[in-house]
């Protein structure tokens, strides 16, 4: 039987889980017991993490098994289809979007003041997601358009959450 | 009768004061984001949670509740006119509804849909009032070996309902939300517990930005992940055909109703269950089964009933046992928490008012809904001509600023955006979402009931088992989880088919 490309994923998963878990175990395991404390037994603090982590390790080993048997760990990773896969669009637009996520968060939103940080984030991923799903830059109409909007969006949430809700914003 | 006149005078003072505009304004928005494929009920009440932060708690909590029940009911807009479901809670809508549409009854679907979501609401709404005092009364009676149960059922439970085809799925999504709980100091030695010498781990991973996270930031990815929708122009024929045709199926309506009512009461189970177990049920009752997914109205309706009963169902655990129905009923039971409400089996006793309040807010939102939904049918078209690439940077800004504005800090902007990651990575895995967040609810009053319990039968694990709550609660879990099991599912499905076989024979 060819494995589907949902037995390939659960196969790493499962791995993934399968540390985690066991990592869990361990630092749970680790845990002050507060012996010196005297305190009773039963309310130690990796008690309940330690339980939690032999669980996630146990449902990570029974799918690993059952990724197994259905063939996943044939993950059939050819350079032929990783190339493939690196040059999907749907990837593409993950990263694009993923990066200029990113870039907004941890940096124009904690260092430039906010009324400037937001309409350039606001612009820049309109039109560049335009783009991408055009295949082409797009109309002048559609630059205006994303222009009013990411202006508009700044100041109106900018007010909004410093004037109205007095939230002192990091960039200013 | 001391719960209808709670329940009389709240309603009077909401409609005869300003908070009447409240109502209008956040049923609206609700409708809005609801109808937006992308933006959930979720992320609306979460996002609209951060935004009410500073408003007196009776007004914060009635914008949440018309924004939860006005996005459930908005997101049938466009299943039924795109066929992509607004919110996960309207993916059996477009079954029925988008061949509805296409066949020239948009106009007819959208009356259906609207008149069904009031039925649901409605039932789901008088459900509230009578259990939830009752629930209360009962649970007063919970200790920590039923609490314990109590949280390991609804976190099996919903891992198994939100993940039917790969159980084992939905629960290491309820295993690592309680992981997530674990995170920060926990709360009998306040030792901190994998924060690795961090102030801000120490204090915990806050439910908010979490869920911003998961079901706003994690949304934009996989929105921006899959091509573009074509937005359509359908033309719209008369709504009132469609009220008729919902009036004619009482009963399927009733029955939808009570079953919504009921999934949204199970923990973490909420809407989609609810209008799937409806749409389930409606059509195994249909004389007309073969119309169903090709247009059927009881399909619709039933969908549509089921989906908004679960709200207020999903509300009755939330105020009497601190435990969610839903994915959003989850962010408003941490909105009431930060408003200085506490939901859980004193309420009655310490709130008695508020119960019946949050009845009156339902009711107010249903008729908001009702009636915002079928005036403005043709306005509210507008809103699906909103491209993706212009409207979710917007809903980013509002996750950052959301996030940042609960605690002013660039801790939970960071919290947002890793469980962003984590939640759209674990989605395309079809890992469920809810009951991670289940989890992350739950996951504190596990640890300490777990431990309470121990430390009052000194390790015994006997009371776990045999007080007669505990015995029931863990008895139902194993039975349901064993039973919806796909093997044994099949196994009960063919020996069924088996004796209907023999039975039927000469």
């Amino acid at each position: 039987m060819k494995p589907s490309r949902m037995d390939k994923l659960d196969f790493v998963s499962a791995i993934v889980l399968l540390v985690f878990g066991i990592g869990v175990l361990v630092e749970s395991l680790r845990m002050p017991r507060l012996e010196d404390l005297d305190i009773n037994p039963y309310t130690v603090p990796g008690l309940v993490p330690g339980l939690l982590g032999v669980a996630i390790a146990a449902c990570g080993l029974a799918m690993l098994i059952r990724s197994i048997v259905r063939g996943g760990w044939r993950l059939g990773l050819t350079g032929q289809a990783a190339g493939g896969w690196l040059a999907s669009a749907a990837l593409r637009r993950s990263l694009v979007t993923l990066v200029l996520t990113l870039v907004y968060a941890g940096v124009l939103f904690p260092l430039v003041p906010f009324v400037i940080a937001t309409p350039i984030f606001v612009f820049v991923f309109t039109v560049t997601a335009e783009w991408m799903a055009l295949g082409r830059r797009p109309p002048a109409l559609s630059l205006v358009i994303a222009l009013v909007i990411a202006v508009v969006a700044g100041v109106v949430i900018g007010y909004v959450f410093q004037n109205l809700f007095f939230v002192r914003l990091p960039g200013g | 009768m001391d719960g209808l006149l709670s329940f009389l005078s709240a309603l009077g003072g909401i409609v005869t004061s300003i908070a009447i505009v409240d109502v209008i304004w956040a049923t609206l928005l609700g409708i809005i984001v609801g109808m937006m494929p992308g933006l959930t009920a979720t992320l609306g009440v979460a996002l609209m949670t951060t935004l009410t932060f500073n408003m007196e708690s009776d007004r914060a909590i009635l914008i949440l509740i018309c924004m939860y029940i006005g996005a459930i009911y908005g997101g049938s807009r466009s299943a039924i006119l795109l066929n992509i479901p607004g919110t996960p809670a309207n993916a059996a809508t477009s079954l029925d509804g988008f061949p509805l549409a296409r066949a020239g009854k948009a106009g007819s679907a959208m009356a259906i849909a609207t008149t069904g979501s009031v039925i649901g609401s409605i039932i789901g709404m008088i459900a509230l009032a009578v259990v939830a005092p009752m629930l209360a009364e009962f649970a007063l009676s919970f200790g920590a070996f039923e609490f314990f149960w109590l949280a390991v059922f609804g976190v099996l439970v919903a891992g198994q309902l939100t993940a039917l085809d790969d159980p084992i799925k939905g629960w290491i999504a309820g295993f690592l939300g309680l992981f997530v709980a674990m995170i920060g100091q926990e709360g009998i030695h306040a030792i901190p517990r994998f924060s690795y010498g961090s102030t801000d781990i120490a204090g915990g991973i806050g439910l908010l930005p979490a869920m911003v996270g998961a079901f706003g930031f994690a949304e934009i990815l996989t929105v921006m992940r899959h091509e573009a929708y074509q937005v359509v122009r359908s033309k719209v024929d008369s709504v009132f055909g469609g009220i008729r045709d919902a009036v004619k199926y009482k009963v399927t309506a009733a029955r939808s109703g009570l079953i919504g009512t009921f999934m949204g009461l199970v923990p973490g189970v909420g809407e989609d269950m609810g209008a799937w177990a409806s749409y389930a049920a409606a059509r195994q009752s249909s004389k007309r089964k073969d119309e169903f997914g090709k247009g059927s109205v009881e399909g619709l309706l039933a969908a549509e009933t089921g989906n908004n009963a679960a709200v207020p169902g999903a509300l009755i655990p939330v105020l009497t046992l601190a435990v969610p129905g839903s994915a959003p009923a989850a962010v408003l039971l941490a909105a009431m928490v930060i408003h200085g409400i506490r939901p859980g089996p004193l309420i009655m006793i310490e709130f008695p008012d508020f119960v019946f309040s949050v009845v009156a807010m339902v009711f107010a939102a249903t008729i908001a809904m009702g009636v915002l939904g079928l005036l403005l049918t043709r306005p509210l078209l507008l809103v699906l001509q909103v491209s993706r690439e212009r409207l979710m940077p917007i809903i980013f800004v509002l996750c950052t600023v959301g996030a940042f504005a609960i605690a002013s800090r660039m801790f939970d902007v960071w919290i947002m955006i890793v469980f962003g990651v984590l939640g759209f990575i674990l989605r395309e895995l079809k890992y469920p979402m809810a009951p991670l967040i289940l989890g992350i609810v739950l996951g504190d009053i596990l640890d300490k009931s777990l431990r309470r319990g121990l430390v009052l039968s000194d390790g015994d694990l006997t009371p776990f088992f045999t007080r007669p709550i505990s015995l029931v609660l863990w008895l139902s879990a194993l039975l349901f989880i064993v039973l919806t099991m796909p093997s044994i599912r099949r196994g009960i499905m063919r020996l069924m088919r088996r004796r209907r076989g023999t039975g039927g024979g000469p």
